[in-house]
């Protein structure tokens, strides 16, 4: 189960919508299944970021705290 | 036709939007439109009208509203007529029930709960232009995010869900506890818990939940009471969450513009009504339909 990222994208400072092309576009290069670590601001990031992450059917597997940002653990769905 | 400025009835003309300007032979037109809504061939003839009866100067008002500025008193009558016959009505000014602004709610937003256009126009149907002590201002917003200011109008209303958790299909991400904007959510052995007291009904957590394990068990209008921007300004007060009919919401809509109508006094706002007799009597009064 300790599967390892295979990708990290630190999206601190970067505004909506940009993280999440960003984070599209990361996901993109990966197969389904694999995993991607994203950092990400909270307020408006949070607020919207996650909630894309599934609307394009990939599923957050954990969200850590890290001070005024957090660490996102994303799953690629199936395309 | 007035032959002298003097002539007119600023009163009944204000009633129907047409607001004398500093300028005094100048008025200001206020037009009418249901949640800032108009169509793109009213938006022409208002832009007709400008140019021919005004200086082409259109004000977008506060309220969601169009306003069309430095029309003659000579014209007024005509340029009503024209705007009326292409389907646009004047707007209000003065102590009655003004135009319901909204946001455009969940026919078009992500976030909306609640379809807010009928609500509006129902709304609109009934009570536009109703006398009552001082002006009286609705606004109806598809959710939490509160973009049209439920909480700065006279009576707002506001669409909400309360959550419920399904233990089952979570996989614990603890995306729900950290993206609760109100803390709502947390977790205690191993489950995870919500607080409905400071819970805000705002949807965050079951549309984000990436196993749907948040739902919403209850969906409906919170309704907000008094409030304000103006000289003195106020908030709104909440009289009731998550109402679940629209027939229960129209009630009450109906209690809060009468108990206005009998209780407030000339020139003073609803809020600060509510304030003067007691912010739980009122709502109380209200709710149970017993009236002063």
């Amino acid at each position: 189960m300790a599967q390892e990222p295979k990708k990290r994208l630190d999206l601190h400072g970067v505004i909506c919508p940009m993280n999440f092309v960003k984070t599209k576009l990361a996901l993109e290069d990966l197969t389904p299944g694999d995993l991607l670590e994203i950092i990400i601001d909270e307020g408006d990031a949070m607020l919207n970021v996650p909630r894309s992450i599934k609307e394009e059917g990939h599923k957050i597997i954990k969200v850590i705290p890290l001070g005024e940002t957090f660490q996102i653990l994303i799953e690629k769905g199936q395309s | 036709m007035s032959s002298s400025v003097r002539e007119i009835d600023l009163a009944a003309y204000k009633k129907v939007g047409m607001i004398q300007q500093k300028q005094q032979e100048y008025f200001a037109m206020r037009l009418h439109g249901v949640g800032g809504d108009f169509t793109a061939a009213q938006i022409k003839k208002v832009v007709e009208v400008a140019e021919k009866y005004g200086r082409s100067q259109i004000h977008l008002s506060t309220r969601q509203g169009i306003e069309i500025h430095f029309v003659h008193y000579t014209m007024l009558e005509e340029a009503r007529m024209e705007l009326e016959k292409a389907g646009i009505m004047m707007g209000a000014c003065g102590p009655r029930v003004r135009v319901v602004t909204a946001c455009p709610g969940e026919a078009t937003c992500r976030w909306g709960i609640i379809d807010t256009k009928p609500v509006s126009q129902d709304l609109d149907k009934k009570y536009f232009r109703q006398d009552t002590p001082h002006k009286f201002k609705m606004a109806v917003t598809g959710c939490p995010h509160n973009c049209a200011k439920a909480t700065e109008n006279d009576l707002g209303i506001m669409g909400g869900i309360l959550p419920h958790w399904q233990k089952e299909s979570c996989t614990h991400c603890d995306l729900c506890i950290h993206s609760c904007p109100t803390q709502a959510i947390y977790q205690k052995s191993g489950e995870y818990h919500f607080d409905e007291s400071k819970c805000i009904y705002c949807s965050i957590c079951t549309s984000n939940c990436p196993t749907n394990s948040w739902v919403a068990a209850k969906k409906g209008y919170t309704l907000w009471i008094g409030g304000t921007m103006g000289k003195v300004p106020r908030l709104a007060s909440r009289l009731k969450v998550l109402i679940e009919t629209q027939d229960e919401l129209y009630q009450l809509v109906e209690r809060i513009i009468e108990y206005y109508q009998a209780n407030g006094k000339k020139r003073e706002r609803f809020g600060h009504m509510i304030d003067r007799l007691g912010e739980a009597k009122v709502k109380e009064e209200i709710l149970s339909g017993t009236r002063a």
